[in-house]
This record gives C-alpha cells, sequence and structure tokens, in this order.
C-alpha cells in the first residue's frame, strides 16, 4: 500500500505539473471552483455572522417575554395591516387586571415610547427616544445602572418627575458634570435626573439604553395620553422560569380575552410577540440567503468542474503512454481510475482552497479593518473542503474511467 | 520456448505479416531484424498479445495463446517481462519503487519485505542497487535501461520481450545491456525476443536471428551464418554501413 501512497504523489505531482507547465490555462479553469467556493463561504460565513448577533439580541430581548401589543411582528410585503389597523393599544389600567388574574408571571411592564428634545441648561439634544415605562421594567430588561439609582417604588407610582438617562445622553448634555441631582427639561417640564445607564452599545435592532431617557408611566400619563397609538403603547409579560412559553401564550390569551370581553367566536384584537418567534422568521431570511449563496457559487463550481474535466482528458491523453505502461506491468484498472480521480481531486482541492483563503482574507480585514465580526468558521472550511472533493471526483470520473479503460495497444504507442 | 505458426497480420490493405513461422528456444537470445518498418513492433505486439493476429496461432510452451480467454491470458503475461523503447521508468517512484512496482500489481501474496528483497537481487543483478533510492532522473541512460531490465526481471519472467532495448544509447553502453540482457537469459533460462536493427547486437548476443522482409521471415540462423548467407537482402542490410563493407 506504500505504492499507493507513492502512486498518490505521482498523482499530485501531475496535478502540480499541470498547474505549472499550462499556468493560465489551469488558473482560469481552477476560477471556476476558486470563485465558487468563495461565494459560497463567504455567504455561509457572513450568515453565520449575522445569525449569530441576532440571536444575541433576541436573547437579549427576553427568551420567555411576550410582548402584548396592537400589532404583531412581522415581516414581508403581504402584512395585512387592515386587519389590525382597529385594535384597541394595550392600555395601562389594563396592567394589574393582567397581574391579578394570572398565576405564572414573574413581572408585567407597561411601556409606551417617544421621541423629544431633553434640554439642560443651554444644551439641547433633539429627538432623543423617551421611554417610559412601569416599575417592574427593570425586572425584564436587564441593564445597570453605573451613577446613581433605579426609581423607588413611590416615586414610580406616584409620577414623580424623575428621570434615568443613557450614557451618551450624559455625556453629550452634561459633559463633566455629574448629572445625578441635576434637573433636564423634557415635554417643557422640569425632571430631575436620578441615576445614569451604563454604557451598553448597539445591539442588532439598535436597541440599547445609551441614548434614551427613562421617565415613570404614571408621570408622563398625567399629560399625554401614553395609550395611545402614537405612543407605541405595549405590555411585555415575563413568565416564571418553570413555564414554557406556550402555556405563557395561552393563559395571557385567556387573560387578555376575558378581561377585554372578546367572544368565544370572534378574533383576538391584541398581538402577543415573542422573541422566539423573530427567530423563526430570521431562520427563512437565512436559508433564502443560503440558497442564493450555492446558486450563485454553482455556476462557477459548474464551470470550474467542466475545465477540470477538460484539464483532466488533456493529462490522460499526455499520458497515454505511460497508462499503456503500468498495464503491460500488471496495473489493474482501477488502479489506474484512482490515479486520476486522485489528480482531478487535488485540482479541485487547489482551487477550492484558493477560494477559502480568500474567504479568510476578506474576513481577517473585515474584522481588523471594520470592526465586523466575520469569521471563517472550521464548519464552513469542512463544507468548502467537501464540495472541492467532490466536483473533483464527479469531475475527473470520466476523463479517469476513460483512462482505465484505455486499450494498452492505444497506450503503448513508442516501442512496445 | 514459443512457437510461432502462420502468424498473418494486416491493417487494411497493408499485409505487414504474410504467415510467419519460427520457435523461440529458452536460454536463447532470438533477434528479430529487418528494416525500419518491415513489422517487427507488430510481430512483438502479437506475440504479447497486445495485437490480436489475423490468424495463425502463437504457443508459450505448448499452449495456445490466441485461442485463450483473458484469464488465462493473465497467468501467461504474469510470466511475461517487457523492456519498453527508452526504459519507460516512472519519474516519480524511486528507482527502487520502479522495480517493485510490477511486484505490487502481480503478487498479492508477497509481503512487503519479500518484494524489496526481490527488488534489491534484480537491482544487484544488473549492478545498480547502490542507486536504488534515486529517482530516473537523477541517473544516465545506460542506468535507467538497467533499472528497466531489473523491472522486467522482477516477476521471475520465463518470457522477456525487448523492442530496440539499445535505442538511444552510446554504441559501448549499448553493448553492455546486451550482454546484460544475454547473459541474464542463460542464467534464468528465460526466452528472450530482441527486436533490434543494430548489426552490433546481432554479431554480439545472437543466438537466433530471424530477419523479415516484406512480410515475411526471409532468413533464419545464427549470427555466425549471416555473414555469409549469399541472400542478397539479407547482405542490403547487413552491409548497409560503410564500415561493415569495407570491414569485409
Ligand atoms: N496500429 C496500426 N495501424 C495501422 N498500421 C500500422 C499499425 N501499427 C503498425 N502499422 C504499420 O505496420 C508497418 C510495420 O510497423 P512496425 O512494426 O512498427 O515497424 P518496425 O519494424 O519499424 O517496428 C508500418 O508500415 C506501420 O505503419
Ligand atoms: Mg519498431
Amino acid at each position: 500500500m506504500i505504492l499507493f501512497i507513492k502512486l498518490f504523489k505521482e498523482s499530485a505531482f501531475f496535478a502540480w505539473g499541470s498547474v505549472v507547465a499550462n499556468k493560465l490555462r489551469t488558473l482560469l479553469t481552477l476560477l471556476g471552483i476558486t470563485i465558487g467556493i468563495f461565494a459560497i463561504i463567504s455567504v455561509f460565513s457572513v450568515v453565520d455572522a449575522l445569525e449569530k448577533s441576532i440571536r444575541g439580541s433576541i436573547a437579549s430581548l427576553g427568551e420567555n417575554v411576550v410582548y402584548i401589543q396592537k400589532w404583531p411582528w412581522e415581516f414581508g410585503s403581504d402584512y395585512p395591516w387592515w386587519r389590525y389597523i382597529n385594535r384597541p393599544t394595550p392600555r395601562v389600567s389594563e396592567l394589574d387586571e393582567i397581574m391579578r388574574r394570572t398565576q405564572i408571571l414573574d413581572a408585567v411592564v407597561f411601556t409606551a415610547s417617544t421621541s423629544r428634545t431633553v434640554e439642560f441648561g443651554n444644551r439641547s439634544m433633539e429627538r432623543i427616544t423617551i421611554l417610559t415605562a412601569s416599575h417592574d421594567y427593570d425586572k425584564i430588561r436587564s441593564f445597570e445602572i453605573g451613577n446613581g439609582r433605579y426609581f423607588s417604588p413611590t416615586e414610580s407610582f406616584n409620577g414623580r418627575n424623575v428621570a434615568l438617562i443613557g450614557a451618551n445622553i450624559a455625556q453629550n448634555l452634561f459633559n463633566e458634570v455629574d448629572p445625578v441631582g441635576k434637573i433636564i427639561k423634557i415635554f417643557g417640564r422640569n425632571i430631575e435626573v436620578i441615576g445614569v445607564f451604563t454604557q451598553e452599545g448597539d445591539d442588532i435592532f439598535g436597541n440599547s439604553h445609551d441614548d434614551l431617557v427613562l421617565l415613570p408611566v404614571t408621570f408622563v400619563n398625567s399629560f399625554i395620553d401614553v395609550n395611545s397609538d402614537r405612543y407605541n403603547p405595549a405590555i411585555l409579560a415575563k413568565g416564571r422560569e418553570n413555564f414554557d412559553n406556550d402555556e405563557l401564550i395561552d393563559e395571557l390569551r385567556g387573560t387578555m380575552r376575558s378581561i377585554r370581553r372578546i367572544k368565544p367566536t370572534a378574533d383576538d384584537n391584541f398581538a402577543l410577540n415573542q422573541a422566539s418567534l423573530l427567530s423563526t422568521q430570521f431562520d427563512n431570511v437565512f436559508s433564502v440567503l443560503k440558497i442564493a449563496g450555492w446558486i450563485i457559487g454553482g455556476f462557477s463550481i459548474l464551470v470550474g468542474g467542466f475545465g477540470i474535466a477538460n484539464i483532466m482528458f488533456v493529462s490522460v491523453k499526455e499520458r497515454t503512454n505511460i497508462i499503456g505502461i503500468q498495464k503491460a506491468l500488471g496495473a489493474k484498472n482501477y488502479f489506474i481510475l484512482f490515479q486520476f480521480l486522485t489528480e482531478a481531486v487535488l485540482l479541485s482541492l487547489m482551487g477550492g482552497i484558493i477560494g477559502l483563503v480568500m474567504v479568510f482574507g476578506i474576513s481577517w480585514l473585515a474584522t481588523s479593518i471594520l470592526g465586523m465580526n466575520l469569521m471563517l468558521s472550521m464548519k464552513n472550511i469542512m463544507l468548502g473542503i467537501n464540495v472541492s472533493v467532490i466536483i473533483g471526483l464527479i469531475a475527473g470520473f470520466v476523463p479517469a474511467w476513460s483512462a482505465a479503460r484505455l486499450d494498452p495497444v492505444e497506450a503503448i504507442r513508442t516501442g512496445l | 520456448m514459443i512457437e510461432v505458426k502462420e502468424l498473418k497480420k494486416s491493417f487494411g490493405e497493408l499485409n505487414v505479416l504474410k504467415g510467419i513461422n519460427t520457435t523461440f528456444e529458452v536460454g536463447k537470445t532470438n533477434l528479430i531484424i529487418g528494416q525500419s518498418g518491415s513489422g517487427k513492433t507488430v510481430f512483438m505486439k502479437c506475440l504479447v498479445g497486445l495485437l490480436e493476429p489475423d490468424s495463425g496461432g502463437v504457443f508459450f510452451d505448448k499452449n495456445n495463446f490466441t485461442l485463450m480467454n483473458e484469464k488465462q491470458r493473465t497467468k501467461v503475461r504474469k510470466k511475461m517481462g517487457m523492456l519498453f523503447q527508452g526504459s519507460a521508468l516512472f519519474d516519480s517512484l524511486t528507482v527502487e519503487e520502479n522495480v517493485v512496482f510490477p511486484l505490487e500489481m502481480f503478487n498479492k501474496d508477497m509481503t512487503r519485505k519479500e518484494k524489496l528483497e526481490r527488488a534489491h537481487f534484480c537491482l544487484d543483478r544488473v549492478n545498480i542497487l547502490d542507486a536504488n533510492h534515486l529517482y530516473p532522473a537523477e541517473i544516465s541512460g545506460g542506468m535507467k535501461k538497467r533499472v528497466a531490465i531489473a523491472r522486467a526481471i522482477a516477476n521471475k519472467p520465463d518470457y522477456l520481450f525487448c523492442d530496440e532495448p539499445n535505442s538511444g544509447l552510446d554504441p559501448q553502453t549499448a553493448i553492455v545491456i546486451d550482454r546484460l540482457i544475454s547473459e541474464i537469459t542463460k542464467e534464468f533460462r528465460i526466452t528472450t525476443i530482441i527486436n533490434t536493427h543494430d548489426m552490433n547486437s546481432v554479431m554480439e548476443i545472437g543466438d537466433h536471428v530471424i530477419f523479415i522482409y516484406k512480410g515475411n521471415l526471409w532468413w533464419e540462423g545464427s549470427s555466425d551464418e549471416i555473414l555469409t548467407t549469399g541472400n542478397k537482402e539479407v547482405e542490403d542490410f547487413v552491409y548497409a554501413s560503410e564500415l561493415v563493407r569495407k570491414l569485409k
């Protein structure tokens, strides 16, 4: 079997010889495989990176949190908005009802948001997200307060004019000054800053506490109607640890229907949104992207495959004599077949590996220069290698078969 | 021993062999001579089964090779050694591995060690054992020929076929190679058949010489007889060169 290794070496030698002898032709041919593998593997790598960051973001929305809203989270051009337009919005008053009627919730929070100018002294920032939430907000969304403190229950329930501000706002509005205890102006009202969120950085949905101001909902509700659709009201319900999402959804559906007195035959007039539902929607997008990668790459690979088959036919022709001598010395057909298949696979692999190196180079550049989080994973490397090997086997089979079936009389032209 | 009976071969209109009858004996170097294009190679291909004769038969030790099926032929082929024009070694294999190759292909029951021992024995016999780890590109043309001979005798053949074994060699090396083939033939009692158009070889090792002319076996005899046949076509061939003519 050492001889097989040696002949493998012979095949590698010939594959390399064909690259060196016909550099341009071989490289152009391998380019097909290279581009194909490059297309497929780079799409896969990008999708992997997106997937990872989206999964992370979704997890931050809370795996077991249900968003009770007027509008469902859906994508697509056929979004049936007219079915939802006349629904009522969730109301602050429904919050207590929900808490009272269910046993399986850890926390329920009402949130609404808008965008306003925030002023401090003679400085101001425009179009700042003003988030208003009921007291248990800190039990559902995770965040840290670097400076100051969270709302006290009294402040939340009595609607005191107090605020928590994001790190970027503290930076821009207050500069070196400590914001805690200072008075800012929003909605034309004076509001006391009692805490600053620790810097978080954006997630994929642009959700972070860095650029917002958080106010108690009771306070804001005293001068604008937070239940209005304009403010995007939502009730966030977090289930207890030992209840799964389906139970949570069922329970909330029943509760909401009874609160709103919906007849058994009527449809829900609210949406129950969930992060895990989002991820299934993203799954569809990802699989479409991956299929697109296969199609783009597939065509180049097809071209490259034909190119390799062509190179192999030439190689078989050039080596008819050696094939004949091997046969005359007792080599069996499968032995010849194996030799040429090896050569085809090595050629294809060469093209594929160049493609992988390109993906590696570009993802390295993207990561180190653009700060993106692209990685050529082991899984994708293996995929690229496997695809190359399979293409080599397919493209090399017919030429190798024709070599193996070669008539020794034809094969040995000189001498015997 | 190989017997050839009424062997005919033609390509379309061209009758290359028009019925050859002869016997090649064991332990003898049998030379086939004739002008270029006279059909020596075709004749040898018919002998080893690389070409099918149109009619007639080739008998290896009384067994009619022409009538055998593929399986029986493989058995006989195992007993044939072949020396190809231009050595035809495998460039990516060492000298040693080149000689192991036919052993690897034919002998499933030999261990690796036995194969190497056999290869070393053959290389030693052709006086080139010290080159066994070199590659063909690293040795001279004469040495390559020796390796090719070692490879041809690796499987202990009963029959050895050589087509123009000293083409491309200088006259001195050619004679050395001729003698080597002749010695091996006697030593291992092989039936050896050599195609050549080199008169030096004829004089040096021609135990039995057949002259092919116009598709027929025109003359047959020993190297001693060939100079004095009185046959015009043979003399034309033998004394083709000015040098030999002067010597006469
Ligand atoms: N496969 C073939 N098909 C047709 N003609 C052939 C074939 N092989 C040999 N010939 C012809 O047969 C004749 C004898 O050729 P060959 O045996 O090679 O001569 P040489 O004596 O020089 O070895 C030549 O005319 C050659 O063209
Ligand atoms: Mg010839």
